[in-house]
């Protein structure tokens, strides 16, 4: 049973109470769109823009024929048929191993290594991994041979890189942006993973980060926001990532699985940390060699960020009575160890002893669980319970107008503007609160919402670095066959996906978007992207334009920009590139541009973003050593061989394709 | 207002001969500025400060070690222990002459000392005593030690209480991603290579030029005002650093930088001082000191890293001749390592180690903090080098004294310390 359902049932959940009469939605209801003086057209352009990642070619007349109600309704309820995107995912193994096999796949560097060397296979004293000493280029002749003897160890263990799950993750990210039919389950998820922020450049959540957004945050984006809670909360990258998994309850506090052995008769002292003295159990054993106590991360960003929002009427008081209630939501140690705990928890768990639970790698402790009476915001927790304590605090959490408050105010930013029209936040906090956080209602109401439509929301929002990567892939009508170099363009223009250090997110907000060195990335992720040179991307411009040539520059600017940014008004834009295309001296330049001679060879690229962390470092060393001289590291030579062929076949760009540049870096690609 | 588009096609920048002061007709974002107002003569330059964070957590122990317990350490750390500066043979430390030593490969660091521009504050760590490298380097970078949901980094915040308007290159990171130091609302630069920063298209750069020239017109009219001041910021930048030439620059004579990371990053640093661009707060950082296995003495992973810090940092330092007085350089690690040795020649996660800061007004030839001994009792946990020195006690001195800005709460939030006295007083 799920953690979710446990709650549900525990608490008797408001969530069934779902209204579905929500403010201005019916059969016969339509969106304000007229209202606010819109064309048809351009609504449904703007419902594309905010409700999913932009138009791809012809999209506007499709959702103008379904009618704007329905295709909404559709995105709503989730309920699109989504084969395309599906078939491409197939490819992405990883996306169908159940969370317990990625585990086992995926083992840390540190670890494959600390095994290999209790194998005997690795000694002890082996150097470790790292650059080549200096003044050398190459690895020595030992750790080559470490090398080699590390990959056979990792192979023979069926063994595979985390690099590759980050990059399954992310390439898994891009396709559901751009391909799924259900975009605004792709735009939403992309939110809510970012409200529950967990990051790659911490080591311990990085293998945890897929299943975390396969199953904790995906399946419920359009659901009620209390599940959300509940599953990431109880999710071992979040546990890891704000260090719940090591907070038990203070020395000298009596712990739930204490308190059931005493009324068994038993003496104290075996119902304490009866799991060894390491929860969590991922780090090394000297650096975990003392029991920990409280630790207030969580219970902190749960109130801060995930729910009451920062002036949301909570104390430093209620931030420790969380961390107490939430004392014991821990992960199973991976390896070996992590399989004796196992075993040790499904038997106590089996003969119904002390509340311990086990869910996949989540566990609730009762040997760690703070067992005396807490005060949350007011409501008295008993003393004697286990993981109810947590669970109710979520309940509660997830209930309060703050909460509501908090939420429809993100969503509104990210749905409307940076600046919502307080009329707008009420009317969403009025709806989150009627329907039991139903997040389906609330959008709803958002998109029913004259605010939605008014003339100061529409093309305010700054598209995100990844919404502009995505959105021209979707308006060239592009087909993605590597997302690896456009992962890397995302990060360039300074969103690194997964890997925002802070619990907060990324700010949703122009300002934190846009900066000088940003915009510049921009404009040349359009450049490069139009002139064929953003890898495993392809795209047919005159397909786009349904084989009709333009009769003159002139004339393929008004007719391109026009197809890249319906239902726009380009007046200024096209006015502005007039001399780009009637100029005789910039068309010579165009048009009789050859490659230059010595141009910059671009850097070789380290795909799926740069990671900063001195671990990531040395496991992406390790991982280097580890592929030299092997199969691995051949094929990673080829392929950059042949990217740099590719890059060196380049022919030069036309004019029509640096026309297509021009305006997909231009300020108003830009906006949304 | 200026007509920006008439002012670069009647020839672009006459300034920024690397080295030259002159400011007039500049970029409008220098122009923005006082720097600009006060002329090409002795105007008041902007201090700088340059921060490398040593990721991984440097063995301060082994940095700069306490001469008089050289047999404790031969004791704790048999194969790590190096003899001390007055005993014969190769495998010695340096004498600082009050009682550490300075690993020879930080021997470049050694005249610096002895000049007293050079201090160390030992025994400088988090209060927070975590032993994980994400939340310790995480904590020293909010500036915040035991919470994870601070927003901004403490080096944003130092450029946000800086007092006057923004430049482009007024906060530059030479990473390829934004450090969580510099999160937060200031604009920060992170960028790895600064020839990258212009329009590029592989193979076909004049092409981007036509190009460039669209955007220019696009961005100057552009109806949101964020795209058109930011736009503005951007092309005045890139033209900036087209002038600058970067592909030929080269440092000082008779400066040579390690061809490292982080001697390329510290020769870009010296070049945006140079260049007097408004670079008031650098960052970058140098890895590798995670040493769990064969730490060694002068031929291990220590002795290769601390080598490339010593002379990339030395290099920088002569590079930037009478710059010097402007610029504070400091270093920063998430914590220390333990006393004693490890299982495989190396030491594990402990608390306290030290930190190098360096600038013409510093109080140096002097250890700041120090070491009360190294018997077991002493030890945090009986196993680490305590923390004597809170990092923000160090932080916001450089901030206060280097860089003159408010060091209250605003800085560091929830902080009652106060700063050790690195500088001196007039």
């Amino acid at each position: 049973m799920s953690i979710a359902r446990t709650a549900q049932l525990w608490t008797l959940v408001l969530v069934c109470a779902v209204s579905i009469a929500a403010p201005g939605w019916g059969a016969e209801a339509k969106l304000p769109w007229a209202a606010a003086g819109l064309t048809e057209r351009q609504a449904a352009a703007h419902l594309l823009d905010r409700f999913a990642y932009g138009p791809r070619p012809g999209e506007i007349d499709r959702v103008v024929d379904k009618g704007l109600e329905t295709w909404l309704e559709e995105q709503l309820q989730g309920r699109v048929d989504d084969s395309e995107f599906l078939a491409r995912v197939a490819m992405l193994d990883i996306w169908s191993m159940s969370s317990e096999e990625i585990l086992k796949t995926f083992p840390s560097p540190p670890r494959v290594r600390r095994e290999a060397q209790q194998a005997g296979v690795l000694s002890a004293d082996a150097p470790p991994p790292g650059p080549p000493p200096e003044g050398q280029s190459a690895p020595s002749a030992e750790r080559r041979e470490q090398s080699r003897k590390l990959q056979e160890f990792s192979r023979e263990k069926g063994y595979r890189n985390q690099r590759e799950l980050l990059g399954q993750l992310m390439a898994h990210k891009l396709f559901q942006a751009v391909y799924s039919q259900r975009q605004l389950e792709a735009v939403l998820t992309d939110f809510w993973f970012n409200h529950f922020n967990v990051s790659m450049t911490d080591n311990q959540s990085r293998v945890h980060l897929l299943a975390y957004e396969r199953d904790a945050i995906r399946p419920g984006v359009l659901g009620s926001f209390h599940e959300l809670l509940v599953e990431t909360a109880a999710h071992p990258a979040m546990l890891t990532y704000l260090d719940n998994a090591q907070s038990t309850a203070k020395e000298g506090v009596r712990t739930t699985a204490e308190m059931k052995m005493a009324e068994l008769g038993q003496p104290r002292g075996n119902g304490r940390r009866g799991l060894g003295s390491r929860p969590g159990g991922m780090q090394r054993p000297q650096q975990n060699n003392r029991p920990r106590g409280l630790n207030e991360n969580f219970a902190r960003e749960l109130m801060e960020l995930h729910t009451l929002g920062v002036d949301g009427g909570y104390t430093q008081e209620d931030v420790i009575e969380v961390a107490r209630a939430f004392t014991g939501w821990s992960v199973l140690p991976q390896g070996p160890q992590g399989a004796r705990a196992r075993q040790q928890m499904e038997r106590m768990q089996a003969m119904g002893m002390v509340g311990f639970t086990i869910r996949d790698a989540f566990i609730f402790r009762a040997d760690a669980h703070d067992a005396e009476p807490k005060k949350v915001l007011g409501r008295k927790l008993p003393a004697g319970r286990g993981i109810e304590d947590g669970l109710e605090v979520l309940e509660l959490l997830a209930s309060r107008p703050e909460t509501a408050g908090h939420l429809s105010h993100k969503l509104a930013v990210r749905f409307v503007s940076d600046e919502p029209p307080a009329t707008l936040e009420k009317r969403l906090t009025e709806a989150y609160l009627s329907s039991g956080g139903n997040i389906s209602v609330v959008l709803r109401s958002l998109a029913y919402a004259p605010e939605f439509w008014a003339d100061d929301a529409r093309r305010q929002k700054i598209k995100s670095p990844f919404e502009v990567a995505v959105s021209a892939v979707r308006a060239l009508g592009a087909e993605v066959t590597d997302p690896g170099d456009l992962v890397e363009w995302v990060s360039r223009m300074g969103e690194p996906l997964y890997a925002y250090q802070a619990p907060t997110g990324y700010p949703d907000r122009a300002d934190a978007w846009v900066n000088t060195g940003s915009l510049l990335t921009r404009m040349n992720f359009g450049l490069n992207l139009a002139t064929g040179r953003v890898l495993g991307v392809e795209h047919d411009l005159a397909a786009l334009n349904r084989n009709r040539e333009p009769a003159s520059l002139e004339d393929a600017l008004a007719t391109y920009a026009a197809l890249l940014m319906p239902e726009r008004d380009l007046e200024a834009t096209l006015e502005r590139l007039q001399p780009m295309v009637s100029d005789p001296e910039a068309l010579n330049r165009l048009t009789e541009a050859a490659p230059d001679e010595g141009a910059d060879t671009p850097a070789p690229r380290r795909r799926y973003g740069q990671l900063r962390t001195p671990q990531m470092e040395a496991d992406n060393e390790m991982m280097a050593e580890m592929r030299a001289g092997g199969p691995d590291a051949q094929q990673a030579q080829r392929r950059m061989r042949r990217r740099m062929r590719e890059m060196s076949a380049l022919e030069p760009p036309s004019p029509l394709e640096n026309i297509v540049g021009v305006i997909l870096g231009s300020p108003e690609f830009q906006r949304q | 207002m200026i007509d920006r588009r008439a002012f670069f096609k009647a020839g672009g920048l006459s300034l920024v001969a690397v080295g030259a002061g002159s400011l007039s007709g500049g970029p409008l974002f220098l122009a923005r500025t006082a720097l600009a107002a006060a002329g090409p003569t002795g105007h008041q330059r902007r201090k700088v400060l340059v921060s490398i964070f040593q990721r991984g957590a440097m063995d301060g122990l082994m940095a700069v070690p306490p001469l008089e317990e050289e047999k404790l350490l031969k004791r704790y750390r048999p194969q790590l222990a190096m003899a001390g500066a007055r005993s014969g043979g190769e495998n010695r430390v340096l004498d600082l002459g009050n009682g550490f030593g300075l690993h020879p490969a930080l021997g470049a660091l050694e005249p610096l000392w002895k000049d007293s521009r050079l201090a160390i504050a030992h025994q400088v760590g988090s209060p927070d005593a975590t032993r994980s490298h994400f939340d310790a380097q995480d904590y020293m970078e909010t500036g915040t030690p035991g919470r994870k949901g601070t927003p901004s980094g403490w080096l944003n915040r130092v450029s946000g209480l800086l007092g006057h308007e923004s430049t482009p290159f007024r906060s530059v990171s030479m990473t390829s991603a934004l450090p969580r130091s510099l999160y937060g609302p200031e604009q920060a630069l992170a960028i790895s290579r600064l020839e990258d920063f212009k329009l590029r298209l592989p193979g076909a750069d004049r092409v981007a030029a036509v190009a460039g020239e669209g955007f220019e017109a696009l961005y100057e009219e552009a109806s949101q005002e964020l795209l058109r001041e930011t736009g503005a910021d951007t092309f005045d930048a890139v033209k900036v650093l087209s002038d600058l030439d970067l592909r030929n620059y080269r440092p000082a004579a008779g400066v040579s930088y390690p061809s490292s990371p982080l001697g390329t990053a510290l020769r870009q640093i010296a070049l945006l001082i140079k260049s007097d661009v408004g670079l008031e707060v650098a960052f970058t950082e140098s890895g590798g000191w995670d040493t769990h296995v064969q730490q060694g003495t002068t031929n291990g992973s220590f002795n290769r890293r601390a080598r490339d810090l010593a002379d990339s940092i030395a290099a920088f330092w002569r590079d930037l001749g009478q710059h010097q007085d402007e610029v504070v350089l400091t270093t920063m690690t998430e914590f220390g390592r333990t006393v004693k040795q490890n299982g495989s020649g190396g030491t594990d996660h402990g608390h306290g180690s030290c930190l190098f800061v360096l600038g013409n007004k510093v109080r140096g030839g002097e250890v700041h903090g120090g070491i009360e001994g190294l018997d077991q009792d002493l030890l945090y946990e009986g196993r680490d080098l305590p923390v004597s020195v809170d990092f923000r006690s160090v932080f916001s001195e450089l901030a206060g004294a280097h860089l003159g800005v408010p060091t209250g709460q605003e800085l560091f939030p929830g902080w009652q310390g106060s700063s050790i006295p690195l500088f001196q007083r007039a």
